[in-house]
């Protein structure tokens, strides 16, 4: 034990005191237990959703019985895809809400840096991570409501709130060793194909929920896609989303110096090895978590060591209580780990047996907590971000918007950066264009492709993605409106890309701006540059993907007009040929559904897209087909019936001819493979047979509809019993059995 | 510039097709669209689907000719449409050469389009298919088919709704697109 002499040398950690009273924190909410209680039983359920279903339902499920009168016509095997998905979406389909899921993919980073001692301890139980892993899943969901005050004063409650905690150790050195065929773009494309794989086998028979406007909710295909985009992303310079916002420093309680690992952990992270790159600011929260041993350890010491803590580093501290055994399924109030729900392309690839897991529960893939240790860590968290990480954000917000920001705001503002660009002009001699600082403003690096952190220019940005992950997206979107052209002048054209674009984001976000047209144009305009400078300027295919698609999906939600320029995005996406074949596909889809959410004007017959949405999924059950996916595409083939079922004067037939011989050819190839994958008799050199039998299977199945409509069960063993005794009757005899027993009775 | 013309009934049944080249700056008239022959359906899907633009703008246009009204960029597909009184539509499906170095797929991209663009700049028409000039090649084709039409709908042997089989009718609408477009 030092005494607190020895510690002195600690440099107190350079945060703002958040000033709220520390006493309330540590007593534990009621409602807070209830609220973590009701997640498992969510995430329990959704467990079970997507556990395999019992072959009886997959076969009664084949046979294709229609009762819609207006799709009777088609007869491709009724699927869904519903059970495709992880876990995850069936916690999403709930609230259905892609903003949500826009929004809490930019959150805060959190770095977390711990000691060799507590990655031992947190070893022990079971995770080969340390400590990071442990908490890492618990993070995307602070339990409760955080409440955000925004830069005018007014506060928000948000329950849907959570941090990405990130290994301080790797930071922004892990995806330069890869070579260029694994770029995360294919890695994308291999996440999907193998989940593609592992997802055909099993298939259930429910059918896909439909929303209030009789559309299906996004494929959890397109949605894998869609989060892959948004966490395949690695740090750089050009945003800071994926830069720390604070650092968790932990010791755990079996460390005998305690104080000096903590000090030393501090240097380490800020000037060791472990510092951060150059374009990394390096000033953000420092904070500082004991982890108790619950079973070894005396927790009068680690109090003892608790309250040291607290008089050196104030109050961004944390007692956090572990045991240190491992827990097994088998155990009375074991937890299973909840998967973390942002992995990024590379993680979903190692940890490909994670799909078995989430089958069968009862492999001991992932690890389980005990009870009391979740509830440990879940108080942890949302005391970190609900006292520490938020106050700290809009505190910064606060000061910068203050200091930068107000300055460039205003006539004054706008004046100083033309006037310094007109002086750029004006000295005009190209050796001071051309030396290594002093361009146009002379803050750009254009050697290493980045400000310095410091820098206005930098710092405008970061305090833009900080009021962005505050969700305070008025202020962001001025911000960035601010930058973007400073951005432009110095020739940072990834810097100016990512400006352009979520300033775009944060307009659309903002669901009080945006109402007139012109706006919108000017959405329009901004993509359009960010996606140029992306791609031309800056040849980052994957910032330019995930630019098109949060376009398609925001202006697809914003409904109306927009529909069509996010349609117009997402065709441009398999333009560009960013994504792979499966990714292709996926983008079809989704130019489908946005078609199909532009709803007609009210009272009018016009207006609709529901043509184009209806060619669209044709055209994507076209490319299932072609890539072996026969399940895939006859979701895609019904779905297209249902949207041309409005638009065609009869029931499913094409004026056309030759989209009708197309459509039938389609789906009758896309029948033919279905019953191939099922095990059918599906020989290729006798498809007539295959016709036949085929024709057979369809009849009898609508006879028995028929029969259970008309008859009632009582009256069938009768009919079979005089149909066997009166064989020389005719069969018009044998259709009313009754009569003839009344008769002789 | 290949060209796919349709008159299509007031229940969207197809009257009359026809599928034709370009005849201007030496263009031999023969059709070749981007899509692989297996595939000339799209043409069908590209029109059909262009409807729901048809239908809005029918309402907030006053004119007959609604001019350049839908594009499909996969295939650099551009729909102009007219209207007849008798609610008959005329759609004309225009679609810019393929630059030789441009996938065979169709997938090209709207970039190759206008650089195939501006290497046939001797032809005004088919240099840029939303130009003033393509809009007012395609309205004076457009009119002389309506008259044309009109002549043909007034046969006593056609009945409203049919099928127009007229080598004559076809012959005139070819003469039209080879002397405009």
């Amino acid at each position: 034990m030092t005494s607190p002499g020895d510690a002195a040398p600690v440099k107190p950690p350079p945060s703002f005191s958040p000033g709220v009273p520390r006493g309330a924190s540590k007593s534990r909410h009621p409602e807070q237990r209830e609220s973590t209680a009701s997640l498992d039983s969510e995430l329990a359920e959704s467990r079970t959703e997507s556990s395999p279903t019992p072959p009886l339902s997959a076969t009664s499920s084949e046979l294709p019985i229609r009762t819609d009168s207006r799709t009777l016509r088609s007869s491709t095997p009724q699927l869904a895809r519903s059970s495709l998905g992880s876990p995850f979406d069936a916690q999403v389909d709930g609230s259905d809400d892609l903003r949500s899921v826009i929004t809490r993919s930019f959150s805060p980073t959190i770095a977390v840096y711990a000691s060799e001692d507590t990655d031992e301890l947190v070893r022990n139980k079971g995770f080969k991570g340390g400590f990071g892993e442990l908490i890492r899943p618990f993070g995307e969901t602070v339990p409760g409501k955080v409440v955000i005050r925004d830069s005018v004063g007014a506060s928000r409650a948000w329950e849907d709130y959570g941090v990405r905690f990130v290994d301080l150790k790797g930071f922004g050195r892990a995806p330069l060793g890869r070579d260029a065929r694994d770029s995360p773009l294919t890695q994308m494309e291999e996440v999907l194909e193998k989940h593609l794989e592992s997802s055909d086998i099993s298939l259930s028979g429910s059918i896909r929920p439909k929303d209030a406007l009789g559309l299906p909710p996004m494929s959890p295909l397109c949605k894998l896609l869609f989060r892959q985009l948004l966490s395949a992303t690695h740090p750089a310079p050009h945003e800071t989303f994926g830069h720390p916002v604070a650092s968790v420093i932990a010791i755990s309680s079996r460390n005998t110096a305690p104080l000096e690992t903590l000090r030393q952990l501090y240097a380490g992270s800020s000037t060791g090895e472990q510092r951060l790159p150059d374009w990394v600011h390096q000033e953000y929260l420092r904070y500082y978590v004991l982890v108790h041993d619950e079973e070894r350890d005396d927790f009068d010491e680690s109090t003892k060591l608790y309250d040291q803590m607290k008089r050196h580093f104030g109050l961004h501290c944390h007692l956090l209580r572990l045991r240190s055994s491992q827990c097994v399924v088998t155990d009375d109030d074991s937890i299973q780990l909840p998967q973390s729900e942002w992995l990024s392309p590379l993680e979903r690839l190692s940890g490909a047996g994670e799909a078995e897991t989430l089958v069968d529960l009862d492999t001991d893939g992932t690890p389980c907590l005990f009870d009391s240790d979740v509830t440990a860590i879940r108080t942890f968290i949302r005391e970190l971000v609900a006292q520490s990480v938020i106050p700290f954000m809009e505190n910064r917000v606060a000061v910068w918007n203050d200091q930068v920001a107000s300055r460039r705001r205003g006539i004054s503002g706008r004046f100083m950066s033309m006037s310094r660009r007109w002086a750029g002009f004006g000295s005009s001699s190209r050796s001071s264009m051309t030396g290594s600082s002093s361009g146009s403003s002379g803050n750009y690096d254009s050697a290493h492709n980045f400000y310095q952190p410091d820098s206005p220019e930098a710092v405008l940005r970061k305090m833009a993605d900080f009021a962005f992950m505050l969700r305070d997206w008025k202020l962001s979107a001025s911000t960035y409106e601010i930058v973007r052209s400073d951005f432009g002048n110095d020739k940072a054209w990834k810097y100016h890309a990512g400006a352009h674009e979520m300033c775009a984001v944060s307009m659309l976000l903002n669901p009080m701006a945006m109402s007139s047209k012109i706006k919108l144009e000017n959405v329009d305009q901004m993509f359009e540059t960010a996606c140029y400078s992306y791609l031309t300027r800056c040849d980052d295919a994957l910032h330019a993907l995930r630019c098109l698609a949060l376009a398609v999906e925001l202006l697809k939600s914003r409904g109306g007009t927009a529909t069509e320029s996010a349609a117009k995005w997402a065709m441009r996406v398999v333009d560009f040929g960013l994504v792979g074949s499966v990714g292709q596909i996926l983008f079809s889809e989704r130019i489908s559904a946005c078609y199909a959410s532009k709803v007609p004007v009210s009272g009018a017959k016009w207006g609709a897209r529901r043509r184009k949405a209806g060619m669209w999924s044709i055209l994507a059950a076209d490319q299932w087909l072609k890539a072996g996916k026969p399940t895939l595409a006859s979701a895609c083939l019904e779905e297209a019936e249902r949207l041309y079922a409005d638009v065609l004067e009869n029931d499913g037939i094409f004026p056309m001819p030759e989209m009708q011989s197309f459509v039938d050819e389609l789906r009758h190839a896309v029948k033919m493979e279905y019953l191939g994958s099922r095990g059918f008799d599906n020989t290729q050199d006798e498809p007539a047979s295959a016709i036949e039998t085929l024709g057979g299977l369809e009849e009898t199945s609508e006879k028995l509809v028929r029969r259970n409509h008309r008859r009632s069960l009582i009256g069938l063993p009768t009919q079979l019993d005089t149909g066997a005794l009166n064989l020389a009757q005719g069969a018009r005899d044998a259709e009313n059995p009754p009569n003839d027993d009344f008769e002789r009775a | 510039m290949s060209y796919y013309f349709t008159i299509l009934s007031p229940t969207d049944t197809p009257l009359f097709n026809i599928a034709f080249g370009t005849s201007k700056g030496g263009g031999d008239g023969i059709a070749r669209f981007r899509f692989p022959d297996t595939a000339q359906y799209m043409n069908q899907f590209i029109i059909h689907s262009s409807l729901d633009i048809v239908e809005e703008a029918q309402w907030t246009n006053g004119g007959m000719y609604l001019k350049h009204i839908d594009t499909y960029p996969p295939a650099a597909a551009y729909i102009s449409a007219f209207l007849t009184p008798s609610g008959a539509r005329f759609l004309l499906l225009h679609q810019p050469p393929q630059l030789p170095s441009a996938t065979p797929t169709g997938s090209s991209s709207l970039l190759n389009a206008s650089g195939s663009a501006t290497r046939a700049s001797s032809n005004s028409i088919a240099a840029n298919p939303t130009s003033p000039q393509t809009e007012e090649a395609v309205r004076q084709f457009m009119n002389e088919v309506y008259d044309t039409y009109v002549k043909t709908s007034m046969s006593p042997f056609y009945k409203q709704g049919m099928e127009i089989r007229s080598p004559v009718f076809r012959g005139r609408v070819t003469a039209a697109g080879k002397k405009w477009l």
